[in-house]
């Protein structure tokens, strides 16, 4: 009971602090350079598998927004951000998939756009993004050593989103968006050996993350 | 411009803008390398081992012409397989899938192959008597001690307290490593072996190991292979590699990878034209790679343990039919290094099989003479296109594997388990690693 008040009195209080909270969903597309070289060498390595590994390309997103309230046109405020990618092969007696998880927390500074433009914001997101990636293997997590197959990875990531904002109804807003980003990132040495059952046979234990968005935003309260 | 139209055409532009990048990036990433390879030239791969096999297959799989020279009368390196002598197939090589978290354990799992996880209980010879454990964990010593000194086994477990009363669990420990104690480096083992990746658990094959490369692997390229083929010279000095073998025949190509054994390659057996460069041969001397045999001693009584570690004859003793659907009494006895030597220059099968069953009846109060039916001896020191049995660190090593692994001219390329820097050497899948990296380098060098 008492964690449930607590809970509450937390919620009032970004409530009452919030100009505006912000939830969305998009559709991601990422290019991750070194990442494709593991999976390109993943399949070009198993000429047994006709059937290929997809790289990490798309995969869906959803994040929340919360905006301090200001009267000025920057506005400032912190994002939050799950992003999942999924690359599944289905061979006779081996179905292999990779699940791709990130989850960024970050700093956001918002422009409003006035007068004629009215409706039109972009916002700068700064966050700190890390990763978790398991291997399945016919389903069932990939276990050896009685360890689950998995590997992990930290970054920086740096966003820019641009939306328009259509009233629906009175307090509903509805805003498309487009985002944009790139993400200088470290991934752990056991990347390469989840994927590739390797490690340090085909890339560095970095790699460069381009990503593109397209999505819907939903105002919650304003 | 009114606001709508301005909306309208920033909407349009901003899809149109992220979707179409994303669209033409995706057709501009394929899922695999080298979709086309352009290579129309052709590759000699000298050894039908591992490292051989999977290379030729990967050039198959790309359309690229290609040609095994093998020296001995069948594939498949140091695997390889006896039927009759017991009732389940006995590996006379390779056995131990060492972990799954590999691509051999990829292929089994692909190829339904049968494998059991290999936690069978071990005991030690120590002070003249079977015991379950040992005093003091010796093997802790050798596998996390990152600290160690670039000496080798022997002496780092004399700084470390174990003494003589442990001289043949260290053999042992060397054994598994494919060394004699005194060879092997307690440092560059540990250092060589930091990009394991695959897995601590051992697993073994219900048919052989053998059996896995014959019908997922050697299949595919089996028309390709040249038997009886000892490569004795390979002249590189022209546009044009030319390959002579033992009965004087000529084979052209335009690259040549090479999978033979590091003792085959330290040896001079086959003489390089113009030689190759003093640093990639200094490389090779300094992988190391001693002597090796099996023997399997077949019993009417099943008088032996699981696994006995540590004999002064023989360091590792196993039953060989864990594992295995039948249950013969099979005990195999797996030496290496100085007690391999040892054992080969008695030279006869029988004299070594009696030196063996000798120690035995003294661990076992004379059970093993008694109950003693055949022997099998596996001495792959003998063999002259093995001459021992898998590459291991020595003390100075440094980076001698990176150095023997790399090309030559864009037209030599090393393979095998000794050029594998990735902490998979001594190990098929180590090999087969080697395989596919080297065609990755081949093509590469082609488009460049």
């Amino acid at each position: 009971m008492r964690a449930l008040f607590l809970l509450l009195f937390l919620f009032r209080l970004i409530d009452t602090q919030a100009q505006e909270i912000e939830a969305d969903l998009s559709y991601k597309y990422m290019f991750a350079n070194n990442w494709d070289k593991v999976i390109q060498t993943y399949n070009f390595s198993r000429p047994f598998l006709t059937e290929k590994q997809p790289l990490f390309m798309h995969g869906i997103n959803g994040s929340v927004s919360y905006i301090f309230k200001s009267e000025n046109k920057f506005k400032q405020g912190i994002n939050a951000s799950y992003s999942h990618f999924n690359s599944y092969a289905e061979n006779v007696n081996f179905v292999n998939q990779y699940n791709l998880h990130f989850l960024n927390v970050g700093y956001m500074l918002r422009y409003e756009s006035t007068e004629k433009l009215k409706g039109l914001t972009t916002d700068f997101i700064l966050s700190a993004s890390s990763s978790a990636l398991f291997r399945n293997v016919n389903d069932e997590p990939f276990i050896f050593d009685d360890t689950r197959s998995k590997a992990f990875g930290i970054g920086g990531d740096l966003s820019v989103r641009t939306s328009y904002s259509f009233n629906l109804k009175n307090k509903i807003r509805l805003s498309p968006f487009v985002q944009i980003g790139y993400t200088p990132y470290l991934f752990s040495p056991n990347t390469e050996a989840v994927i590739n059952q390797t490690s340090g046979l085909v890339s560095p234990n970095f790699t460069d993350i381009f990503s593109s968005q397209i999505g819907l935003k939903f105002r919650l309260r304003e | 411009m009114n606001r709508r139209k301005f909306l309208k055409q920033t909407t349009l532009l901003s899809i149109g803008g992220l979707l179409l990048p994303s669209a033409l990036l995706s057709s501009c990433r394929p899922d695999t390398l080298f979709e086309d390879s352009s290579f129309q030239g052709k590759v000699l791969i000298i050894g039908a081992g591992a490292a051989g096999l999977y290379a030729g297959y990967i050039l198959k799989s790309k359309g690229i012409d290609f040609q095994i020279l093998e020296a001995a009368p069948n594939y498949g390196g140091r695997t390889g397989k006896i039927t009759g002598f017991a009732n389940f197939p006995i590996d006379t090589g390779a056995q131990w899938m060492h972990g799954k978290n590999s691509i051999i354990g990829d292929l089994a799992k692909k190829s339904d192959t049968q494998i059991t996880l290999d936690d069978s209980s071990e005991k030690f010879w120590f002070n003249n008597e079977i015991v379950s454990s040992l005093p003091q964990d010796i093997n802790a010593i050798f596998l996390d001690d990152y600290t160690a000194p670039d000496v080798s086994f022997a002496e780092f477990a004399v700084q470390k307290g174990f003494g003589n009363e442990y001289k043949n669990i260290v053999e042992f420990i060397a054994g598994d490593s494919g060394a004699a104690a005194s060879h092997i480096s307690a440092y560059w083992k540990i250092k060589e072996e930091e990009y394991w990746s695959s897995g601590d658990e051992d697993f073994k094959f219900q048919e052989t190991y053998f059996d896995l490369i014959e019908k997922q692997i050697a299949i595919h390229v089996q028309d390709q292979i040249q038997l009886n083929t000892a490569v004795k010279q390979i002249d590189y000095s022209g546009s044009t590699i030319t390959v002579t073998d033992n009965n004087s025949n000529v084979y052209t190509a335009d690259k040549v990878i090479i999978t033979v054994p590091i003792t085959i390659l330290k040896s001079g057996d086959i003489e390089f034209v113009p030689a190759l460069p003093t640093e990639k041969t200094t490389a090779f001397s300094k992988i190391g790679m001693d002597a090796g045999m099996k023997v399997f001693l077949k019993f009417n009584t099943k008088f032996f343990d699981e696994n006995i570690f540590g004999g002064n004859i023989c360091a590792s003793y196993s039953d060989d039919s864990i594992g295995k659907v039948q249950d013969d009494n099979v005990l195999l006895a797996f030496i290496m290094g100085q007690q391999a030597e040892y054992l080969t220059s008695l030279g006869s099968d029988t004299a070594i099989t009696n030196a063996l069953l000798q120690e035995l009846d003294t661990m076992y109060n004379g059970q093993a003479s008694a109950s003693f039916v055949a022997s099998h001896v596996q001495n792959w020191t003998t063999n002259p296109f093995v001459r021992g049995a898998y590459s291991y660190s020595t003390v100075g090593m440094g980076d001698a594997r990176k150095v023997a692994s790399e090309s030559v001219d864009k037209k030599l390329y090393f393979a095998g388990e000794a050029m594998n820097v990735n902490g998979h050497h001594q190990t098929v899948h180590g090999a087969i690693e080697t395989g596919y990296r080297e065609v990755i380098n081949l093509i590469k060098d082609v488009r460049k």
